[in-house]
């Protein structure tokens, strides 16, 4: 057998020498991987921007809205629901993350803090849920992870120290969360500073309190001063969705003439300046809605929240929190069966072509339901659409690949002699077999990634053009491919199969070749 | 004990076409060549020369009979073996010298390098063959730039790379000037005389079939075996 250097060497030259033969057989490669590799890059990059609209790998179970005479009779999604889902073979019960319960703020809440000068008021109550910290951080996201947790629930947090809270408006308002001291002051009111005007004599609060009162907390960057016992709290973590963020850039900033926000949230907190930038106030039991004539049981109170991170586990339209303060507060506000029922439960398939039985499971025994999922139809519609791509790029080989056969059969014929010499001189048909396809190989692998640089260069482009020409629009994204290293290794692949393929007769019709005929051809 | 012939034929038969255009090429061929014989094979145009030329080489098939050559029974053995057989112990020379053109004269020597696993210092003897033919300097040329006689002399270089025992040459002196065609029947009887390599010369040339110490002749896939018929039956050429 030949030596693989020998072969390497000869397969090389072989394939220089002829720059003809070189460039009609590698033409069609160039094409096809080019092609392969946009598509699927293009596709595998519009999926990733639709599973951060709509997450798809797990299902939404529901329970079907039902009422009588204005009173909810909807069935009670529960920790018994919770623990009979669990059970069936559909869940894999060594995942604890594969149910996640969803509860969301049922009682009114509004939400104001301060961005870029803006007073900005907004409703939470309803546009705010709770789920478990380990679900929240998307991969790779350590801030999150380290900040999204329940820290009214770790009664050991040394910080947890007495403060005097700011004074608390009787008009029902909700004073944003005060600044942190600076300049020598102690936080809270300054006792060697002048006493502070009486508050009955103030008309404007808020100035008031930015005036005067500083918070009193270590570490104030994330830390304030709560109300309702008088001793320092983290704030309250909270996580936003990607969607939420496209839809302030594209419809909110736009209109009150805000900043733009980037959705990479490092960059955010860097252009704010820090984790206290992106704090703001909720007052429980409040609303910024007139005639609102929900009946809670508690006396309004401030607390103040922070956003840590975006997260495509987030509430679509809303905030997220640890799903501990969502529970603390509707029974605080509503009592404990508010505290016991969750709006959705999150179940991920061990297998996702087992939907249908678990959803049939759910409807029969349960009498509950999936939610409909837009993902779920957009992820069937992008594989569809992601085959079909494929599908259109291997005719492009394919062709590709008989003429590849064509060039060969013809290269073949005219080097003959030459191919019978190499028999002559000791090579077998193995050899010779090795070398036309290993010319074949070469041709494949220099076509794919010539192919492969022409489609980076096509998407670099497309980008280029999309980046000038189209206006912006929610989750536009800043390049329309992401050619990850399986599509470079599986267009390389294909360039060389195929080429193969394409050089295999050729090659076979030259290793039979009687020596002595090839030999006589003049 | 008698040592065994370097090539042994016996019966071989070659046929080319089917059915009414099927010509017998060889019609029960028997012959032995011994180690360190200078063989002439004469005969007419289409008398089957070349073909048995082929076939003791290995770049042919007999459809049957017997061929056994310097041991290995080639009939029988795979394809590999044969290949192998060619690359260390036989050298060709073709009429139409069959060089590769995008290669140079010294690649074109050690061609047989390629296939030969552990050939150990192939541009060294590439060298030392190109000394034996006298064309050490032209190395670095391409054939292109050669003259026939050139031409040939490389081709034998590459012939001699191995270190064949058994040497085949197939109208070697045909495309070559008279002048040119002496010097390498001298060679070759130099090589025969010096280095006892074994030649089987196909010619239909006097002056090359004078210098063999065995002349065979060839009608109609038949051989003729004393020299002296065979000169006969070869008719004579140039001298």
């Amino acid at each position: 057998m030949m030596p693989i250097g020998n072969l390497a060497r000869m397969v090389a030259a072989n394939t220089m020498r002829s720059r003809r033969h070189f460039v009609l057989s590698a033409f069609g490669i160039v094409i096809g991987i080019a092609t392969f590799v946009l598509f699927l890059a293009s596709t595998e990059q519009v999926a990733a921007v639709l599973e951060k609209i709509f997450p798809v790998e797990q299902v939404s179970v529901v329970a079907p809205r039902t009422s009588f005479a204005g009173k909810d009779l909807s069935k009670k999604l529960d920790d018994a629901i919770v623990a009979k889902i669990r059970a069936r073979p559909e869940v894999d019960p060594k995942d604890p993350k594969a149910i996640i319960p969803r509860m969301a703020l049922t009682f009114p809440a509004f939400g104001r803090g301060d961005f870029d000068s803006n007073d900005l008021k907004f409703e939470v109550g309803g546009f705010a849920d709770g789920v478990d910290g380990s679900f929240v951080p998307d991969e790779g996201d350590q801030r999150t992870k380290d900040l999204f947790r329940d820290w009214d629930g770790d009664t050991s947090d040394p910080h947890r120290v007495a403060c005097q809270p700011p004074p608390t408006p009787e008009d029902g308002d909700v004073i944003q969360s005060p600044a942190a001291p600076k300049g020598g002051h102690p936080g809270g009111l300054d006792p060697a500073a002048p006493p502070p005007p009486p508050l009955d004599k103030v008309d404007d609060w808020e100035k008031w309190v930015w005036t005067y009162y500083h918070n009193p907390c270590p570490e104030p960057d994330r830390y304030y001063c709560d109300e309702s016992d008088h001793t320092c709290h983290h704030r309250v973590p909270v996580v936003m969705s990607p969607t939420m963020i496209e839809l302030y850039n594209g419809q909110f900033a736009k209109s009150h003439g805000m900043p733009v926000a980037d959705v990479d949230f490092v960059k955010f907190v860097t252009q704010r300046g820090g984790l206290s930038a992106m704090r703001f106030s909720i007052g429980l039991g409040l609303t910024t809605i007139a005639g609102s004539n929900a009946s809670i049981r508690k006396k309004p109170r401030r607390v103040e929240a922070v956003l840590v991170g975006i997260s495509s586990h987030a509430m679509p339209i809303g905030v997220t929190m640890p799903i501990q303060y969502i529970q603390r507060w509707n029974r605080e506000y509503l009592g404990d069966d508010a505290a016991t029922a969750y709006s959705s439960i999150i179940v991920k398939l061990k297998d996702r072509n087992r939907i249908a039985v678990f959803a049939q499971w759910l409807q029969d025994d349960l009498d509950l339901r999936l939610e409909d999922s837009l993902g779920q139809k957009f992820a069937t519609a992008i594989f569809v659409i992601r085959l079909v791509l494929i599908l259109i790029s291997l005719v492009i080989i394919l062709i590709s690949a008989i003429n590849i056969a064509h060039n060969f059969f013809m290269q073949v014929t005219e080097r003959r002699r030459e191919l019978g010499l190499l028999r002559a001189v000791g090579a077998s048909r193995a050899d010779v077999l090795m070398v036309v396809l290993g010319e074949a190989a070469l041709i494949g692998l220099i076509g794919g990634i010539i192919g492969i640089g022409v489609g980076f260069g096509l998407g670099a482009l497309i980008d280029w053009i999309s980046a000038h020409s189209l206006p912006r629009f929610p989750f536009k994204p800043s390049t329309w491919f992401h050619f990850r290293w399986w599509i470079i290794a599986g267009g390389l692949l294909c360039a060389t199969l195929f080429a193969v393929l394409g050089g295999y007769l050729p090659a076979r019709r030259a290793s039979r070749m009687e020596p002595a005929q090839a030999l006589s051809q003049n | 004990m008698p040592p065994e012939p370097v090539v042994r034929l016996r019966d071989v038969t070659k046929s080319y076409g089917t059915g009414a255009a099927r010509t017998q090429v060889l019609r029960g061929v028997s012959f032995d060549i011994e180690q360190g014989e200078l063989i002439a094979l004469v005969g007419q145009s289409g008398s089957g020369k070349s073909t048995l030329l082929n076939i003791i080489g290995g770049l042919d098939q007999p459809d049957a009979g017997e061929v056994e050559v310097l041991g290995l029974d080639t009939l029988r053995a795979g394809d590999a073996r044969r290949a192998q057989l060619r690359n260390r112990s036989i050298g060709f020379v073709f009429q139409a010298f069959n060089l590769l053109d995008h290669l140079t004269v010294l690649d074109n020597v050690m061609l047989p390098a390629s296939f030969s696993p552990g050939a150990g210092d192939a541009a060294g003897r590439g060298m030392e063959a190109l000394r034996r033919v006298g064309l050490s300097d032209f190395a670095k040329r391409r054939p292109g730039e050669l003259s026939g006689g050139q031409k040939q002399r490389v081709a034998i270089a590459r012939a001699l790379f191995g270190a064949p025992k058994l040497l085949l040459c197939d109208e070697p002196t045909g495309n070559l000037d008279s002048e040119t065609g002496k010097e390498v029947i001298d060679f070759f009887r130099e090589l025969n005389a010096k280095d006892g390599v074994t030649l089987l010369i196909v010619t239909h040339e006097r002056r090359v079939s004078s210098v063999a110490k065995r002349v065979i002749a060839m009608r109609d896939g038949m051989l003729v075996e004393t020299t002296d018929e065979a000169l006969a039956v070869a008719g004579g050429g140039p001298a």
